[in-house]
């Protein structure tokens, strides 16, 4: 067993801490998430300067061949600062998809840019119908004169009005929650048929509703092999789950943070709140959630990596779920310990809660697991 | 020993769910159903159509506008509202200045605020937190000196509920810096219009409007607005908080979102099925019941036993701390039933704001704020611990 991160590792999760020191503050992120794109491209040039949107594409695409287990320290820090740029949807997400699924040709014609920061992608997958499960796709994608067509809806979608390719998830066959007949397309974001709804997510992050109407849609992989397609959604979503349980560590190290801090500043009845034994235990017990979530977002990130290792599924869930219940707790306890002004807009610690809250959705919520590893078991 | 009503209890809840059904608008009950805030608008037209009753202070002397009702009508009615669900008679009003008039004010204080508070003429809000005195109130350093027929106000108060929208502020002001804390704290009501007010708006997380800040500078206020005894105030405030039990345990509410849980429950599906089929959702729905029936009885039981009362002398903060930790664990059932179709945030006006989901997930996020205000949870386990331990 080795949990240590390694030099390259170290260093960049170093680089992205002090650059988001610098221009990913409380204040500037209010900002950011008021402006109209809700996002910082400013930003986004940053991180990819710091070979970020690169880490896990090929080498042979750009990319430095990075795996779930080299994200997810930079996972941690953009939770920590409650980052909003498109890094899950298009780096982790999109390029996850199209790595796996493309063939060279396609690769080499999408994915550079994708490195480069300068072409982004967005994960178009969920629907209303399906809420936690993942199969659930009625989308559904049909050849007209040799050209495929997609007609559906995709709901929060992350990212999606500024992303320039989706990567949908539709059908060819097979009733919705069928393992068969799944293929996945991309999708130019200005093709006609194609309407976006943009909208904001409860924690400020830029999303969109999408509606298909006969769009062209060109196929990543072989849509008629629904056991590679298969594979591809899983071990996207993987990627994902594994992606936001080190996110919500992030965001978790952060609610404990300034809970910590303010303890230990603020006086009520002559002395620091942080005297009284009952609050002093509050902390201990969000010490202890959140060490359990810091294990487990390396148990997912293992498990990302080797998704064919016997128990690698479980354990993605089980992730997903631990952490799902402890980052709630946490945050529900740092909000607790600030009174009032945990309960402002202007203040960190609620935007805690509502990141965790809204990463509790994504991927199959806290319950959603339970059921998953009850049926497993 | 029985569970049952007074057969004149049952008539009288039968009598309040005809008039709510009759006279409360569509509207007003389909956006509470929803989720959503009361407006303002909601809740003075509501109030005024209990007062033709009586029922918007029930609990007051009929001469100021009550209908001199007793502990148990008055759970009935709140029960009845929550039900609906209809907006509550304005808390600070009816629930906590009401009393405290009755009990301290002159005759012409009572004579001149108590009617306009029943029906809402006058809209106030509640000052006294302070930046470094919440849990710790009578800590607080607003200031109020005396000239001539007037006191001059200084200093500031924060998370005002509602001041955005009130005309009149009741508030704790040190009148006196010596002694003890408690001592020298006086209970003053202050016009809003008065210069020197500035009112400055805090957002809450759920990205609503409903707390303020509010500054006095200089704010000159007539000697006549006193409540009580100079320097008594504290008085007043304890007596507020004490009085303001009844609807502590907000049991109707409870009942009506985990009934709200349930509809959706049956409605909403996942991969076809509906989310109400899943037995550990209906587990865990039957378990909250089953723990708000308890609260009820509880409820019930302090109000209506002086034995259970006087054994436990802290028994408002038994149902303060429970009730609280019920809304919200049911807000968080919400949210979760409510599951992806909540991850958007929608405005509770304009575009979208009929949406079933969208006050969902902002409504548990505010709900966080219920073990915060009024006496937070460790003040309340306090209250307790003390009775317990001395």
């Amino acid at each position: 067993m080795n949990f240590e991160l390694n030099d390259e590792q170290l260093a960049l999760q170093d680089s992205l801490s002090r650059l988001l020191g610098d221009v990913y503050g409380f204040e500037q992120r209010r900002t950011i998430a008021a402006s109209a794109a809700g996002w910082s491209t400013a930003v986004w040039q940053r991180l990819a300067e710091l070979g970020l949107t690169a880490l896990p594409l090929p080498a042979s695409h750009g990319g430095f061949g990075g795996g779930a287990a080299d994200l997810m320290p930079v996972m941690r820090e953009l939770g920590k600062a409650l980052v909003l740029e498109p890094y899950l949807s298009s780096i982790v997400l999109g390029a996850t998809a199209v790595r796996l699924a493309a063939d060279e040709v396609l690769q080499v014609q999408l994915l550079p840019g994708v490195a480069s920061g300068e072409v982004r992608l967005a994960w178009a997958h969920d629907e209303q119908g399906a809420r936690h499960a993942p199969l659930w796709i009625e989308a559904h994608a049909r050849q007209e004169d040799g050209q495929w067509v997609i007609d559906g809806a995709k709901c929060n979608v992350l990212h999606a009005p500024s992303a320039h390719r989706f990567v949908v998830s539709a059908r060819i066959d097979a009733k919705p929650g069928d393992a068969r007949g799944v293929a996945l397309f991309h999708v130019d974001a200005r093709a006609a048929g194609l309407a976006c709804r943009a909208h904001r997510l409860v924690d400020d992050t830029p999303a969109g509703e999408l509606r298909f109407q006969a769009v062209k849609a060109q196929p990543l992989g072989d849509p008629r092999n629904g056991a590679a397609n298969l594979r591809v959604l899983e071990a996207t979503l993987a990627m994902g789950t594994a992606a936001v349980c080190a996110d919500a560590v992030g965001t978790m190290e952060t609610a404990y943070a300034l809970a910590v801090d303010y303890l230990g500043t603020r006086r009520q009845f002559g002395r620091l709140i942080g005297e009284n034994q009952a609050l002093r235990h509050r902390a201990a017990e969000m010490l202890v959630a959140l060490e359990m979530s810091r294990s487990m977002a390396v148990v997912a990130a293992v498990a990302a990596d080797d998704l064919d290792a016997p128990g690698a599924h479980a354990d993605l869930a089980r992730a997903k779920l631990v952490i799902g219940r402890h980052a709630r707790a946490v945050c529900h306890a740092a909000v607790q310990l600030h009174g009032g002004i945990g309960m402002t807009e202007e203040y960190a610690v609620g935007h805690c809660l509502r990141r965790v809250t809204l990463i509790d959705q994504l991927f199959g919520d806290t319950e959603a697991q339970a059921t998953r590893l009850a049926a497993m078991a | 020993m029985n569970l049952e009503p007074t057969a004149s209890q049952a008539a009288f809840r039968a009598e309040v769910r005809r008039f709510v059904k009759e006279r409360l608008p569509t509207d007003i009950r389909e956006r509470l159903r929803l989720g959503h805030p009361p407006r303002k608008q909601d809740t003075v037209a509501w109030q005024r159509i209990l007062h033709e009753k009586g029922w918007a202070a029930p609990h007051w002397p009929r001469e100021y506008g009550g209908a001199e009702l007793g502990q148990a009508e008055r759970l009935i009615l709140l029960d009845e509202m929550f039900r609906a669900p209809a907006p509550l008679p304005q808390v600070f009003n009816v629930g906590m200045l009401g009393p405290v008039l009755l009990k301290f004010g002159t005759e012409a204080q009572k004579r001149h605020f108590l009617p306009k508070l029943a029906n809402l003429d006058l809209w106030f809000c509640q000052g006294f937190s302070e930046p470094g005195s919440g849990s710790d109130l009578a800590s607080l350093r607003t200031s109020a000196r005396r000239e001539g027929n007037d006191y001059i106000v200084n200093g500031q108060k924060i998370w005002t509920t509602t001041a955005h929208l009130a005309d009149w502020v009741f508030a704790l002001v040190r009148t006196d810096g010596e002694g003890r804390k408690q001592h020298g704290i006086s209970f003053l009501l202050i016009d809003l219009r008065t210069p020197g007010i500035t009112i400055r708006p805090i957002t809450s997380i759920d990205g609503q409007h409903h707390l303020n800040e509010v500054f006095f500078d200089e704010v000159r206020v007539p000697a006549g607005n006193l409540v009580g005894d100079e320097g008594r105030g504290w008085d007043c405030a304890k007596y507020l908080l004490m009085n303001e039990r009844t609807g502590i345990a907000n049991v109707g509410l409870c009942r009506e979102r985990l009934d709200y849980a349930r509809e959706l429950a049956g409605r909403l599906t996942e991969a076809g099925r509906p989310l109400l089929e899943s037995p550990k959702l209906r587990a865990e729905i039957a378990t909250l019941e089953a723990e708000v029936r308890a609260l009820e009885v509880t409820n019930w039981r302090f109000l209506l036993s002086a034995d259970t009362a006087q054994k436990n002398p802290g028994f408002a903060s038994v149902l303060k701390l429970k009730g609280t930790e019920l809304q919200q664990d049911i807000a968080q059932l919400l949210q979760r039933i409510a599951g992806p179709a909540a991850m958007e945030r929608r405005p509770h006006d304009g575009e979208g704001a009929g949406h079933w989901a969208g006050p969902l997930a902002m409504r548990y996020f505010y709900s966080r704020a219920a073990s915060i205000y009024g006496g937070t949870s460790e003040v309340q386990k306090d209250v307790l611990a003390k009775t317990i331990l001395g």
